[in-house]
């Protein structure tokens, strides 16, 4: 057994990669359906949003890139089909430097397909991407347009129906921040500090943990934390909307509560791996201590 | 001049951040200790005004249209845009550096250097003749978007993900239980990582007559994960926040006030 | 045709990247160093079409008039590229000391505004609002969470207190700090899982669902 344990600890780390893609792959194929609890943060954006009335403003901001896309994504994407079927105004923008334009792209062409009877320039518009992050956000605060003069084709957005009655982030009833980094956490300490606008994130799993304490400290309107986050806020507008609801059922494209299967057996396959490393550990312990 | 917008905020960015390089250019031909203290006199500024706008809301300071502070934010967004590509230039010299010498490995430094300029040309392109860089008016994507597609996302995509390799590796070969904190830390992460996924479920799903114990006791590991994250976590979280910012503010003093001149590439003597 | 060709590019890219967990290879670094170009040229595209062009080139073009200083702006920017120029290269300290000077004063105030005071005045709650129903109900206790914040925030301040040795009273509250951040660090690790394991989700969806499947015709 103690020889066994300390193989086990040699082992080449390619049959560790090996069994982590089994993980992972497996639930793809064949899709397990495991139930998703909700956790209170994701219920209070979602509250939050229900709360809002039709014709009001809301800021989508894309802040991640490819590099974080199977979590954000899904946040994004159900954030706006939240908001479109509650006939809020999506006013959509990316910080985001590295790649976060093409997905901002890819989810308004898609959600706009989704919802025909949605008007681009009325009902939702894509300012697209502008550096600056900070001084964005500053601007922001006296004038959308002196930010983003523009929509990311080139159209000045003075022409677009969408912005009567919004000059600024100040008529915005809340900026949802889709945000890998250092980015989403400016939207809380910047935009909401200075200018009071509710602020909802989307985080990466990674940078999750920090927001509890924005979230105790009411800095935040709500999140969404990871991929489990953007599961949850897919099945609680899949419940409250109907059409949704039969959207994600019978959708082929990636959604976070299909990736919950994996994400699942992969926890069981990092702790298994955990606790056979600290059994051989200290078994081996108890072997020096002996001798 | 006339047909010139002369208002207070405009004239006055132009006299701080105009006037003052080119003064501070001549004279620093001739006098080299103006090359140090003129950037410095720059950074006070730079740095003043969007902290005295929050706290002085005079006209001349805030107002939107008028203000120093906002067109100061308008400034920054185009330096910005000319700050994010900068390092292109240092790269495009070793790289060529890298393949004219035939050094180690200089054909992947013509495929980094062929990979930019087709990149860039799309982009040049796209920008040039109004096309854009993302989808055209008939849905069609332009060449830039698709190489992002197709190129970009993926490789972005893949390289980020092997991180999950390699983290499943050294949890494998490292977390150990070794002391105390080391216990907690690893009891701490395990618990969270059972309760934020339907572990139980997931291991009883061979054994259906386990399910409904396994659902309840799925969503209490589901409900002790939550409080772990909105009491200790949150509490410890609170901390690191207000540490790491009141030594931001110190550092932000520092710059401001010209004591850290480290980024202008000055050490303390300078 | 296109799209299809683009899929196969794309899945062929990522094979590519993925043959690194088997050992370095060429065609690792091939794929390496095509990241390395696209991403540059990336940002040269985002950055004349997003943000050159609206705010610098077409302003000026419209409405010189109103616009006249964003010039300055352009120059400063520009500055930054001078330090490539041997000997004229301490002129790019202007504008990198108006560039960095800026965000560090926006930093300032949102850092005072933004962080410290809200999070300062988190831990300033009632302490007589307990409920002893059941256990749950005492965990959940709005003044039992509020301590164990207060406890926790301040014993994690005192522990990144480093100017002075701590002594008898500083140790075991910042041992207790400690703890805190280990719980902490703990469930960080958790969510990071959560969080890398996601991408490899990601694209391993996109390998088997949006190139193997429609290959085989499933």
């Amino acid at each position: 057994m103690a020889g066994l344990l300390d193989k086990l600890l040699k082992i080449d780390r390619r049959w560790i990669f090996f069994f982590v893609a089994l993980s992972v792959t497996v639930p793809i194929l064949v899709p397990l359906g495991l139930p998703i609890s909700t956790t209170s943060a994701t219920q209070m954006a979602f509250d939050f949003v229900e709360a809002l009335e039709p014709g009001d403003v809301v800021l989508l901001s894309f802040d991640y890139g490819p590099s974080s896309a199977p979590e954000n994504d899904p946040m994004a994407e159900g954030f706006m089909r939240h908001c479109l079927s509650r006939d809020l105004r999506v006013v959509v923008c990316v910080l985001y430097p590295l790649g976060a334009l093409g997905l901002a792209n890819n989810v308004v062409a898609r959600i706009g397909h989704e919802f025909p009877n949605k008007v681009y320039g009325t009902d939702y518009v894509n300012l697209g991407y502008k550096d600056g992050d900070r001084a964005v956000m500053r601007r922001l605060g006296d004038s959308i347009a002196d930010a983003f003069p523009t929509d990311v084709n080139g159209r000045p957005i003075a022409d677009l129906p969408i912005f009567h009655g919004v000059r600024s982030i100040r008529q915005v009833k809340v900026v949802f921040t889709a945000a890998t980094g250092l980015i989403g956490e400016w939207w809380i300490t910047l935009v909401h500090a200075q200018f009071g606008t509710p602020v909802i994130i989307g985080p990466t799993a990674v940078s999750a943990p920090k927001y509890y304490a924005y979230i105790s400290s009411g800095q935040l309107a709500g999140m969404l934390g990871g991929m489990k986050g953007a599961a949850e806020y897919e099945q609680l507008i899949g419940k409250k909307y109907p059409v949704l609801g039969n959207y994600y059922k019978g959708t082929r494209l990636f959604t976070a509560v299909k990736g919950m299967d994996a994400q699942t057996a992969i926890h069981f396959v990092i702790i298994v791996f955990i606790l056979i490393g600290n059994v051989a550990f200290f078994a081996s312990r108890l072997r020096q201590g002996r001798s | 001049m006339s047909g010139l917008d002369l208002s207070f905020g405009k004239v006055a960015l132009f006299l701080c951040f105009g006037l003052l390089p080119i003064a501070g250019f001549l004279l620093g031909l001739r006098a080299p200790s103006i090359r140090r203290q003129g950037p410095i006199i720059l950074a006070f500024l730079a740095g003043i005004i969007p902290i005295l706008s929050i706290y002085i809301p005079k006209r001349f300071l805030a107002h939107p249209e008028m203000g120093m502070s906002p067109r100061l934010d308008q400034y920054l967004i185009i330096v910005a845009g000319f700050a994010l590509p900068l390092g292109i230039v240092n790269v495009i010299q070793n790289s060529s550096r890298k393949a004219i010498r035939r050094e180690t490995g200089w054909p992947f430094a013509v495929v980094l250097l062929v990979g930019l300029f087709v990149m860039g040309s799309f982009g040049i392109y796209g920008a040039w003749t109004g096309e854009g860089i993302g989808f055209r008016v008939d849905g069609t994507s332009t060449p830039f978007k698709w190489m992002e597609e197709n190129c970009f996302k993926p490789l972005q995509s893949t390289i980020f993900a092997l991180l999950a390799f390699f983290m499943a590796s050294a949890a494998f070969r490292a977390f150990r239980a070794r002391n105390a904190e080391a216990t907690i830390l690893l009891v701490a992460g395990v618990l969270v990582m059972m309760g934020r996924v339907p572990l139980l479920e997931f291991i009883a799903t061979p054994f259906p007559p386990l399910m409904p114990a396994a659902a309840a006791a799925s969503q209490w590991l589901g409900k002790l994960t939550e409080w772990i994250m909105d009491v200790p976590n949150s509490a410890a979280q609170s901390g690191i926040i207000i540490g790491a910012a009141l030594g931001a503010a110190a550092m932000a003093i520092r710059v401001i006030l010209g004591i850290e001149r480290s980024y202008l590439g000055l050490g303390k003597g300078d | 045709m296109g799209d299809l060709f683009g899929t196969w590019l794309a899945a062929l890219l990522t094979l590519a990247a993925f043959s690194f967990l088997y050992k370095d290879n060429p065609i690792y670094r091939f794929a390496e160093s095509l990241f390395a170009g696209v991403s540059l040229g990336y940002y040269v595209g985002i950055v004349l079409d997003q943000t050159l062009k609206p705010n610098l080139f077409e302003p000026l073009k419209t409405n010189f008039g109103l616009n006249w200083d964003l010039m300055l702006a352009g120059v400063l920017g520009a500055l930054l590229y001078v330090r490539y120029v041997p000997r004229i290269g301490w002129v790019a300290r202007y504008g990198l000391a108006v560039y960095v000077a800026y965000y560090i004063g926006v930093e300032f105030t949102q850092k005072i505004q933004g962080e410290v005071m809200p999070q300062l005045a988190r831990t300033i709650r009632p302490l007589n609002q307990w409920s002893l129903a059941s256990v749950g109900a005492f965990f959940a206790s709005p003044s039992l969470v509020s301590l164990l914040a207060i406890v926790g925030t301040y014993s994690v301040l005192v522990y990144f207190f480093f100017s002075r040795e701590h002594g008898r009273v500083m140790r075991p509250i910042s041992r207790l700090g400690i703890w805190f951040l280990m719980i902490s660090f703990g469930a960080a690790f958790g969510f990071t899982v959560m969080g890398r394991v996601a991408l490899l989700i990601g694209r391993l969806n996109f390998l088997i669902l949006d190139w193997i499947y429609p290959t085989l015709g499933i």
